[in-house]
Protein backbone atom coordinates (compact mmCIF):
# COMPACT_ATOMS: atom_id res chain seq x y z
CA UNK A 1 0.00 0.00 0.00
CA UNK A 2 1.66 3.50 -1.21
CA UNK A 3 -0.20 6.69 -0.58
CA UNK A 4 0.60 9.38 -3.26
CA UNK A 5 2.89 11.83 -2.27
CA UNK A 6 1.52 15.37 -2.10
CA UNK A 7 1.96 18.68 -0.62
CA UNK A 8 -0.32 18.26 2.17
CA UNK A 9 2.47 15.87 3.95
CA UNK A 10 4.58 18.75 5.29
CA UNK A 11 2.26 20.21 8.00
CA UNK A 12 2.42 17.79 11.05
CA UNK A 13 -1.19 18.36 11.98
CA UNK A 14 -2.54 19.60 8.68
CA UNK A 15 -5.18 17.85 6.91
CA UNK A 16 -5.20 16.56 3.64
CA UNK A 17 -8.16 17.06 0.93
CA UNK A 18 -9.51 13.09 1.75
CA UNK A 19 -9.52 13.88 5.33
CA UNK A 20 -5.65 11.59 6.14
CA UNK A 21 -2.90 12.82 8.64
CA UNK A 22 0.07 12.08 6.61
CA UNK A 23 2.65 11.96 9.38
CA UNK A 24 0.64 10.19 11.52
CA UNK A 25 -0.11 7.45 8.86
CA UNK A 26 3.75 7.36 8.21
CA UNK A 27 4.21 7.19 12.15
CA UNK A 28 2.18 3.89 11.65
CA UNK A 29 4.80 2.53 8.96
CA UNK A 30 7.60 2.97 11.61
CA UNK A 31 6.06 0.27 13.41
CA UNK A 32 6.15 -1.84 11.01
CA UNK A 33 9.82 -1.64 10.55
CA UNK A 34 10.45 -2.71 14.85
CA UNK A 35 11.36 -5.65 16.41
CA UNK A 36 8.57 -8.02 17.20
CA UNK A 37 6.64 -7.65 20.25
CA UNK A 38 3.53 -9.69 22.04
CA UNK A 39 1.09 -9.93 24.64
CA UNK A 40 -1.44 -12.75 25.73
CA UNK A 41 -4.24 -12.99 28.21
CA UNK A 42 -5.57 -15.96 29.83
CA UNK A 43 -7.39 -16.64 32.74
CA UNK A 44 -4.76 -17.16 35.05
CA UNK A 45 -3.07 -13.76 34.06
CA UNK A 46 -0.89 -12.23 31.37
CA UNK A 47 1.91 -13.31 29.19
CA UNK A 48 4.33 -10.44 27.31
CA UNK A 49 7.22 -11.55 25.08
CA UNK A 50 9.71 -9.43 23.11
CA UNK A 51 12.47 -10.44 20.62
CA UNK A 52 15.94 -8.52 21.20
CA UNK A 53 17.42 -7.63 17.81
CA UNK A 54 21.21 -8.06 18.80
CA UNK A 55 22.88 -6.49 16.11
CA UNK A 56 26.47 -7.58 17.23
CA UNK A 57 28.13 -10.69 19.38
CA UNK A 58 29.62 -7.54 21.27
CA UNK A 59 26.80 -6.18 22.66
CA UNK A 60 25.42 -7.02 25.94
CA UNK A 61 21.89 -8.60 25.30
CA UNK A 62 20.52 -7.53 28.91
CA UNK A 63 21.09 -3.47 28.25
CA UNK A 64 18.17 -3.90 25.21
CA UNK A 65 15.03 -3.51 27.33
CA UNK A 66 11.80 -4.86 25.12
CA UNK A 67 9.56 -5.25 27.89
CA UNK A 68 8.84 -2.23 30.96
CA UNK A 69 7.35 -2.37 33.94
CA UNK A 70 4.88 0.20 34.77
CA UNK A 71 3.77 -0.44 38.25
CA UNK A 72 3.42 -3.47 40.19
CA UNK A 73 0.61 -4.69 38.25
CA UNK A 74 0.84 -3.27 34.91
CA UNK A 75 3.78 -3.71 32.36
CA UNK A 76 3.92 -2.76 28.28
CA UNK A 77 6.18 -3.66 25.30
CA UNK A 78 6.79 -1.67 22.24
CA UNK A 79 7.46 -1.79 18.92
CA UNK A 80 8.97 0.93 16.70
CA UNK A 81 11.10 3.77 17.61
CA UNK A 82 11.90 2.85 20.93
CA UNK A 83 13.08 6.25 22.62
CA UNK A 84 9.09 7.68 22.41
CA UNK A 85 8.43 4.28 23.79
CA UNK A 86 10.69 5.27 26.92
CA UNK A 87 9.03 8.77 26.44
CA UNK A 88 5.25 7.36 26.94
CA UNK A 89 6.45 4.63 29.19
CA UNK A 90 7.73 7.31 32.13
CA UNK A 91 4.23 8.97 31.47
CA UNK A 92 2.65 5.73 32.48
CA UNK A 93 4.52 5.50 35.23
CA UNK A 94 4.33 8.84 37.17
CA UNK A 95 0.37 8.80 35.92
CA UNK A 96 0.04 5.53 38.04
CA UNK A 97 1.88 6.86 41.37
CA UNK A 98 0.02 9.95 40.81
CA UNK A 99 -3.24 7.87 40.82
CA UNK A 100 -1.89 5.64 43.87
CA UNK A 101 -1.39 9.00 45.74
CA UNK A 102 -4.59 10.73 44.95
CA UNK A 103 -6.78 7.41 45.34
CA UNK A 104 -4.73 4.78 47.54
CA UNK A 105 -5.11 2.18 45.19
CA UNK A 106 -3.43 0.58 41.88
CA UNK A 107 -4.78 2.28 38.58
CA UNK A 108 -6.90 -0.10 36.39
CA UNK A 109 -5.01 -1.27 33.22
CA UNK A 110 -8.01 0.60 31.03
CA UNK A 111 -7.55 3.97 32.80
CA UNK A 112 -3.19 4.11 32.40
CA UNK A 113 -3.93 3.27 28.83
CA UNK A 114 -6.14 5.61 28.16
CA UNK A 115 -3.74 8.23 29.88
CA UNK A 116 -1.26 7.40 27.73
CA UNK A 117 -3.26 7.89 24.18
CA UNK A 118 -4.21 11.05 25.58
CA UNK A 119 -0.85 11.70 24.93
CA UNK A 120 -0.57 10.38 21.37
CA UNK A 121 -2.65 13.60 19.31
CA UNK A 122 -0.61 16.38 21.49
CA UNK A 123 1.88 17.02 19.35
CA UNK A 124 2.57 20.18 16.89
CA UNK A 125 3.75 24.01 17.68
CA UNK A 126 3.78 25.05 20.81
CA UNK A 127 3.51 28.67 21.38
CA UNK A 128 5.62 30.46 24.27
CA UNK A 129 2.80 30.33 26.39
CA UNK A 130 2.09 26.90 27.06
CA UNK A 131 3.74 24.09 27.47
CA UNK A 132 6.19 22.68 24.88
CA UNK A 133 4.68 19.94 22.86
CA UNK A 134 6.41 16.95 20.76
CA UNK A 135 6.95 18.16 17.02
CA UNK A 136 6.05 14.99 15.78
CA UNK A 137 3.53 12.31 16.22
CA UNK A 138 5.06 9.29 18.41
CA UNK A 139 6.35 6.43 16.24
CA UNK A 140 5.42 3.28 18.28
CA UNK A 141 2.69 1.11 19.55
CA UNK A 142 2.71 -0.06 22.57
CA UNK A 143 0.76 -3.34 24.48
CA UNK A 144 -0.31 -2.74 27.62
CA UNK A 145 -1.05 -5.93 29.70
CA UNK A 146 -1.82 -5.94 33.50
CA UNK A 147 -4.19 -7.43 36.25
CA UNK A 148 -6.27 -5.49 37.81
CA UNK A 149 -10.50 -5.44 39.58
CA UNK A 150 -11.65 -6.09 36.11
CA UNK A 151 -9.05 -8.90 35.64
CA UNK A 152 -6.32 -9.81 33.23
CA UNK A 153 -6.17 -7.31 30.26
CA UNK A 154 -4.28 -5.91 27.14
CA UNK A 155 -4.58 -3.09 25.35
CA UNK A 156 -2.81 -1.60 22.06
CA UNK A 157 -1.99 1.83 21.43
CA UNK A 158 -0.78 3.31 18.36
CA UNK A 159 0.21 6.85 17.10
CA UNK A 160 -3.17 7.44 16.06
CA UNK A 161 -3.86 7.57 20.23
CA UNK A 162 -6.70 4.24 19.49
CA UNK A 163 -7.16 1.56 22.33
CA UNK A 164 -8.07 -1.85 21.48
CA UNK A 165 -8.45 -4.64 24.29
CA UNK A 166 -7.03 -7.39 22.74
CA UNK A 167 -7.09 -11.25 24.01
CA UNK A 168 -3.83 -11.77 22.35
CA UNK A 169 -1.68 -9.65 20.18
CA UNK A 170 1.89 -9.33 17.97
CA UNK A 171 2.89 -5.62 16.60
CA UNK A 172 6.08 -5.20 14.86
CA UNK A 173 7.89 -6.45 11.31
CA UNK A 174 6.29 -9.66 11.77
CA UNK A 175 2.56 -8.97 13.13
CA UNK A 176 1.04 -11.19 10.36
CA UNK A 177 2.76 -13.88 11.26
CA UNK A 178 2.31 -13.93 15.08
CA UNK A 179 -1.36 -13.21 14.73
CA UNK A 180 -1.83 -15.87 12.55
CA UNK A 181 -0.56 -18.58 15.08
CA UNK A 182 -1.95 -17.10 17.62
CA UNK A 183 -5.65 -17.16 16.04
CA UNK A 184 -4.73 -21.21 15.55
CA UNK A 185 -3.30 -22.23 18.89
CA UNK A 186 -4.87 -18.89 21.59
CA UNK A 187 -7.44 -20.24 23.75
CA UNK A 188 -8.74 -18.19 26.96
CA UNK A 189 -8.26 -20.97 29.44
CA UNK A 190 -4.54 -22.08 28.38
CA UNK A 191 -2.78 -22.31 31.84
CA UNK A 192 -0.02 -19.67 32.08
CA UNK A 193 2.26 -22.11 31.54
CA UNK A 194 0.94 -22.58 28.18
CA UNK A 195 0.59 -19.10 27.41
CA UNK A 196 3.97 -18.65 27.70
CA UNK A 197 5.13 -21.53 25.81
CA UNK A 198 2.96 -20.25 22.73
CA UNK A 199 4.41 -17.10 23.58
CA UNK A 200 8.02 -18.38 22.55
CA UNK A 201 6.58 -20.19 19.66
CA UNK A 202 5.24 -17.44 18.21
CA UNK A 203 8.37 -15.80 18.66
CA UNK A 204 10.70 -19.12 17.41
CA UNK A 205 8.83 -19.17 14.39
CA UNK A 206 8.93 -15.22 13.50
CA UNK A 207 12.63 -14.47 13.97
CA UNK A 208 15.04 -14.42 11.99
CA UNK A 209 17.75 -15.31 14.00
CA UNK A 210 17.78 -18.72 16.04
CA UNK A 211 15.75 -18.44 19.05
CA UNK A 212 17.78 -18.65 22.48
CA UNK A 213 17.66 -17.49 26.29
CA UNK A 214 18.89 -14.17 25.45
CA UNK A 215 17.80 -12.56 22.52
CA UNK A 216 14.28 -12.83 23.46
CA UNK A 217 12.56 -11.53 26.71
CA UNK A 218 9.51 -12.64 28.78
CA UNK A 219 7.41 -11.55 31.80
CA UNK A 220 4.26 -12.56 33.60
CA UNK A 221 1.76 -11.02 35.54
CA UNK A 222 -0.44 -13.50 37.62
CA UNK A 223 -4.29 -12.92 38.18
CA UNK A 224 -3.50 -14.68 41.42
CA UNK A 225 -1.02 -12.05 42.73
CA UNK A 226 -0.87 -9.35 40.57
CA UNK A 227 2.60 -8.70 40.70
CA UNK A 228 5.41 -7.95 37.52
CA UNK A 229 7.87 -11.02 37.37
CA UNK A 230 10.78 -10.92 34.74
CA UNK A 231 11.20 -14.80 33.73
CA UNK A 232 15.41 -15.66 34.06
CA UNK A 233 17.53 -17.32 31.01
CA UNK A 234 17.19 -20.33 32.61
CA UNK A 235 13.39 -20.63 32.72
CA UNK A 236 13.29 -19.27 29.46
CA UNK A 237 15.84 -21.95 28.43
CA UNK A 238 13.64 -24.69 29.39
CA UNK A 239 10.65 -23.00 28.09
CA UNK A 240 12.42 -22.87 24.71
CA UNK A 241 13.25 -26.39 25.08
CA UNK A 242 9.88 -27.62 25.45
CA UNK A 243 8.47 -25.90 22.65
CA UNK B 1 -23.24 60.45 81.86
CA UNK B 2 -25.01 57.25 80.26
CA UNK B 3 -23.06 55.66 77.87
CA UNK B 4 -24.76 53.12 75.33
CA UNK B 5 -22.80 49.49 75.83
CA UNK B 6 -21.99 49.93 72.53
CA UNK B 7 -20.45 53.37 71.97
CA UNK B 8 -18.49 52.44 75.36
CA UNK B 9 -15.02 51.38 73.77
CA UNK B 10 -14.95 54.49 71.11
CA UNK B 11 -15.67 56.69 74.64
CA UNK B 12 -12.64 55.24 76.56
CA UNK B 13 -10.77 55.31 73.16
CA UNK B 14 -11.01 59.47 73.19
CA UNK B 15 -10.43 59.63 76.73
CA UNK B 16 -6.97 58.14 76.36
CA UNK B 17 -5.46 59.45 72.69
CA UNK B 18 -2.44 56.79 73.59
CA UNK B 19 -4.54 54.03 73.47
CA UNK B 20 -6.63 55.34 70.34
CA UNK B 21 -5.10 53.52 67.39
CA UNK B 22 -4.39 50.43 68.98
CA UNK B 23 -6.65 47.17 67.39
CA UNK B 24 -6.88 44.27 69.36
CA UNK B 25 -6.58 40.95 67.45
CA UNK B 26 -9.85 40.06 67.71
CA UNK B 27 -11.54 42.81 65.90
CA UNK B 28 -9.11 41.60 62.90
CA UNK B 29 -11.54 39.65 60.10
CA UNK B 30 -11.23 36.46 60.16
CA UNK B 31 -12.03 33.75 57.24
CA UNK B 32 -13.18 31.27 59.36
CA UNK B 33 -16.93 30.83 61.02
CA UNK B 34 -17.83 27.97 63.26
CA UNK B 35 -21.37 26.94 62.26
CA UNK B 36 -21.63 24.47 65.01
CA UNK B 37 -23.76 20.97 65.46
CA UNK B 38 -23.08 17.64 65.60
CA UNK B 39 -22.74 14.96 63.35
CA UNK B 40 -22.22 10.97 64.18
CA UNK B 41 -21.80 7.63 62.45
CA UNK B 42 -21.58 4.07 63.61
CA UNK B 43 -20.63 1.07 61.51
CA UNK B 44 -22.74 -2.63 62.29
CA UNK B 45 -22.21 -5.01 59.62
CA UNK B 46 -24.28 -4.64 56.98
CA UNK B 47 -25.01 -1.04 57.41
CA UNK B 48 -24.18 1.97 58.62
CA UNK B 49 -25.88 4.82 60.23
CA UNK B 50 -24.94 8.48 59.84
CA UNK B 51 -26.61 11.40 61.67
CA UNK B 52 -26.43 15.10 61.76
CA UNK B 53 -28.10 18.25 63.53
CA UNK B 54 -29.75 20.50 61.32
CA UNK B 55 -29.45 23.46 63.16
CA UNK B 56 -26.56 26.27 61.41
CA UNK B 57 -25.78 28.77 63.95
CA UNK B 58 -23.01 31.80 64.38
CA UNK B 59 -22.35 32.57 67.71
CA UNK B 60 -25.37 33.24 69.48
CA UNK B 61 -27.60 33.46 66.31
CA UNK B 62 -29.50 30.83 64.52
CA UNK B 63 -28.95 30.93 60.75
CA UNK B 64 -30.82 27.71 59.73
CA UNK B 65 -33.28 25.11 61.39
CA UNK B 66 -32.89 23.26 58.16
CA UNK B 67 -29.70 22.81 56.94
CA UNK B 68 -27.69 19.39 56.18
CA UNK B 69 -24.68 18.61 57.02
CA UNK B 70 -24.43 14.98 55.11
CA UNK B 71 -23.66 14.66 51.51
CA UNK B 72 -23.99 11.41 49.99
CA UNK B 73 -21.26 11.19 47.58
CA UNK B 74 -21.35 7.05 46.39
CA UNK B 75 -24.53 5.00 46.42
CA UNK B 76 -22.10 3.13 49.37
CA UNK B 77 -21.06 6.35 50.90
CA UNK B 78 -21.74 9.75 53.18
CA UNK B 79 -19.73 12.56 54.20
CA UNK B 80 -20.81 14.01 57.35
CA UNK B 81 -19.52 17.33 58.28
CA UNK B 82 -19.14 19.99 61.66
CA UNK B 83 -17.36 23.03 61.32
CA UNK B 84 -17.86 25.77 58.61
CA UNK B 85 -20.42 25.62 56.32
CA UNK B 86 -18.72 27.33 53.20
CA UNK B 87 -16.11 24.89 53.91
CA UNK B 88 -18.29 21.80 53.97
CA UNK B 89 -19.75 23.15 50.81
CA UNK B 90 -16.66 23.62 48.82
CA UNK B 91 -15.16 20.74 50.30
CA UNK B 92 -18.24 18.92 48.52
CA UNK B 93 -18.34 19.86 45.49
CA UNK B 94 -14.67 19.31 44.88
CA UNK B 95 -15.65 15.37 45.89
CA UNK B 96 -18.48 15.19 43.78
CA UNK B 97 -16.82 16.19 40.62
CA UNK B 98 -13.31 14.52 41.27
CA UNK B 99 -15.86 11.01 42.14
CA UNK B 100 -17.81 11.59 38.78
CA UNK B 101 -14.75 11.94 36.39
CA UNK B 102 -13.35 8.88 38.28
CA UNK B 103 -16.31 6.84 37.68
CA UNK B 104 -16.01 7.66 33.86
CA UNK B 105 -12.17 7.18 33.97
CA UNK B 106 -12.82 3.99 35.83
CA UNK B 107 -16.13 2.56 35.10
CA UNK B 108 -16.93 2.10 38.24
CA UNK B 109 -17.63 3.84 41.38
CA UNK B 110 -15.25 4.47 43.67
CA UNK B 111 -14.81 2.50 47.21
CA UNK B 112 -15.72 3.97 50.34
CA UNK B 113 -11.34 3.16 51.27
CA UNK B 114 -10.56 5.33 47.65
CA UNK B 115 -13.13 8.19 48.80
CA UNK B 116 -11.79 8.24 52.31
CA UNK B 117 -7.84 8.37 50.80
CA UNK B 118 -9.25 11.06 48.39
CA UNK B 119 -10.68 13.11 51.26
CA UNK B 120 -7.18 12.72 53.00
CA UNK B 121 -5.27 14.03 50.19
CA UNK B 122 -8.06 16.85 49.40
CA UNK B 123 -7.59 18.37 53.13
CA UNK B 124 -3.88 17.86 53.34
CA UNK B 125 -3.57 20.13 49.96
CA UNK B 126 -5.06 22.71 51.97
CA UNK B 127 -2.27 22.56 54.71
CA UNK B 128 -1.39 26.26 55.07
CA UNK B 129 -5.29 27.46 55.08
CA UNK B 130 -7.33 24.66 55.91
CA UNK B 131 -10.50 23.63 55.29
CA UNK B 132 -12.22 24.26 58.59
CA UNK B 133 -14.00 21.08 58.67
CA UNK B 134 -14.11 18.23 60.99
CA UNK B 135 -15.44 15.07 58.81
CA UNK B 136 -16.46 11.43 59.41
CA UNK B 137 -16.85 9.30 56.29
CA UNK B 138 -19.12 6.66 56.82
CA UNK B 139 -19.60 4.10 54.11
CA UNK B 140 -20.03 0.16 53.02
CA UNK B 141 -16.82 -1.24 52.40
CA UNK B 142 -15.92 -4.25 49.97
CA UNK B 143 -17.98 -6.49 51.73
CA UNK B 144 -20.75 -4.47 52.70
CA UNK B 145 -19.69 -4.28 56.01
CA UNK B 146 -20.09 -0.74 57.80
CA UNK B 147 -17.32 1.54 58.47
CA UNK B 148 -16.51 4.56 59.59
CA UNK B 149 -13.48 7.17 59.12
CA UNK B 150 -13.21 10.06 61.53
CA UNK B 151 -10.61 13.24 60.00
CA UNK B 152 -8.78 15.70 61.58
CA UNK B 153 -8.96 20.02 59.42
CA UNK B 154 -6.21 18.42 57.78
CA UNK B 155 -6.23 15.67 56.65
CA UNK B 156 -5.52 13.24 59.43
CA UNK B 157 -7.71 9.88 59.19
CA UNK B 158 -8.38 6.39 60.96
CA UNK B 159 -10.91 3.77 60.59
CA UNK B 160 -13.00 3.69 63.62
CA UNK B 161 -16.02 1.74 64.57
CA UNK B 162 -17.99 4.98 65.31
CA UNK B 163 -17.27 8.59 65.28
CA UNK B 164 -18.67 12.22 66.52
CA UNK B 165 -17.84 15.51 65.01
CA UNK B 166 -18.47 18.90 66.12
CA UNK B 167 -19.83 21.09 68.74
CA UNK B 168 -21.83 18.16 71.03
CA UNK B 169 -18.66 15.73 70.15
CA UNK B 170 -17.32 15.71 74.16
CA UNK B 171 -21.07 14.81 75.33
CA UNK B 172 -22.01 11.94 72.73
CA UNK B 173 -18.97 10.46 72.77
CA UNK B 174 -18.73 9.75 76.02
CA UNK B 175 -21.91 8.34 75.75
CA UNK B 176 -21.33 6.00 72.41
CA UNK B 177 -18.26 4.89 74.51
CA UNK B 178 -20.69 3.31 77.18
CA UNK B 179 -23.55 2.40 75.34
CA UNK B 180 -21.67 0.88 71.67
CA UNK B 181 -18.64 -0.28 73.86
CA UNK B 182 -19.51 -0.82 77.44
CA UNK B 183 -16.94 1.14 78.48
CA UNK B 184 -17.75 2.04 82.28
CA UNK B 185 -20.71 -0.16 81.87
CA UNK B 186 -21.57 -2.83 85.00
CA UNK B 187 -23.72 -4.49 83.19
CA UNK B 188 -22.30 -4.69 79.67
CA UNK B 189 -24.75 -5.40 77.03
CA UNK B 190 -23.87 -4.22 73.89
CA UNK B 191 -26.31 -3.47 71.53
CA UNK B 192 -26.44 -5.61 68.70
CA UNK B 193 -29.83 -4.43 66.60
CA UNK B 194 -29.86 -1.27 63.88
CA UNK B 195 -33.27 -0.78 65.97
CA UNK B 196 -31.26 -0.57 69.05
CA UNK B 197 -28.70 1.47 67.56
CA UNK B 198 -30.90 4.02 66.40
CA UNK B 199 -32.81 4.86 69.68
CA UNK B 200 -29.30 5.07 71.40
CA UNK B 201 -28.43 7.67 68.17
CA UNK B 202 -31.60 9.31 68.84
CA UNK B 203 -31.05 9.65 72.66
CA UNK B 204 -27.73 11.11 72.10
CA UNK B 205 -28.94 13.78 69.78
CA UNK B 206 -31.47 14.61 72.59
CA UNK B 207 -28.73 14.50 75.48
CA UNK B 208 -26.68 16.95 73.18
CA UNK B 209 -29.70 19.21 71.86
CA UNK B 210 -30.49 19.95 75.89
CA UNK B 211 -26.47 21.03 76.68
CA UNK B 212 -25.14 22.35 73.88
CA UNK B 213 -26.74 25.61 72.40
CA UNK B 214 -25.51 25.12 68.85
CA UNK B 215 -27.21 21.66 68.80
CA UNK B 216 -30.91 21.00 68.01
CA UNK B 217 -33.73 21.88 65.42
CA UNK B 218 -34.00 18.46 64.13
CA UNK B 219 -31.81 15.32 63.60
CA UNK B 220 -31.58 13.99 60.24
CA UNK B 221 -30.29 10.02 60.03
CA UNK B 222 -29.30 8.36 57.24
CA UNK B 223 -28.95 4.29 56.80
CA UNK B 224 -27.17 3.08 54.04
CA UNK B 225 -27.35 -0.72 52.90
CA UNK B 226 -26.08 -2.44 50.41
CA UNK B 227 -29.74 -2.31 49.05
CA UNK B 228 -30.14 1.64 49.20
CA UNK B 229 -30.10 4.62 51.28
CA UNK B 230 -33.00 5.15 54.16
CA UNK B 231 -33.81 8.98 55.78
CA UNK B 232 -34.98 9.67 58.64
CA UNK B 233 -35.99 13.25 60.44
CA UNK B 234 -36.99 13.00 64.02
CA UNK B 235 -37.29 16.82 65.76
CA UNK B 236 -35.26 17.90 68.93
CA UNK B 237 -35.18 20.98 71.10
CA UNK B 238 -35.60 24.35 69.15
CA UNK B 239 -34.21 26.41 72.23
Amino acid sequence: MFQNKTDYDRGVNTFSPEGRLFQVEYALQAIKLGASALAIKVNDGVVLAGERKLNSTLLEPRSIEKIYEIDTHIACTASGFIPDARTLVEHARVESQNHKFNYGEPINVRALTQIVCDLALDFGESDSKSKTKMSRPYGVALLIAGVSDHGPQIYQTDPTGTMIEYQAKGIGAADEGIQSILKEQYKQDLTLEQAERLAILCLKNVMEEKINNSNVELAVITTAERRYTQRTSEQIQSLIDKV
Amino acid sequence: MYIPVNDMLKHFKQDAPAMANITHKSDQWSPYHDNSGTVLAVGIPGAVIVAGDTRLSNGYNILSRDATKLSQLTDKCVLATAGQYADFIALRKFLQQRLQLYEFQNEVQASTETVAHLLSRELYSRRFFPYYTFNLLAGLDENNHGVVYGYDAIGSYDKMTYGVQGSGQELVVAVLDNQLKGYNKINKTIPQTREEILDIILDCFSCAAERDIHTGDNVEILIITAAGTERIVKPLRKD
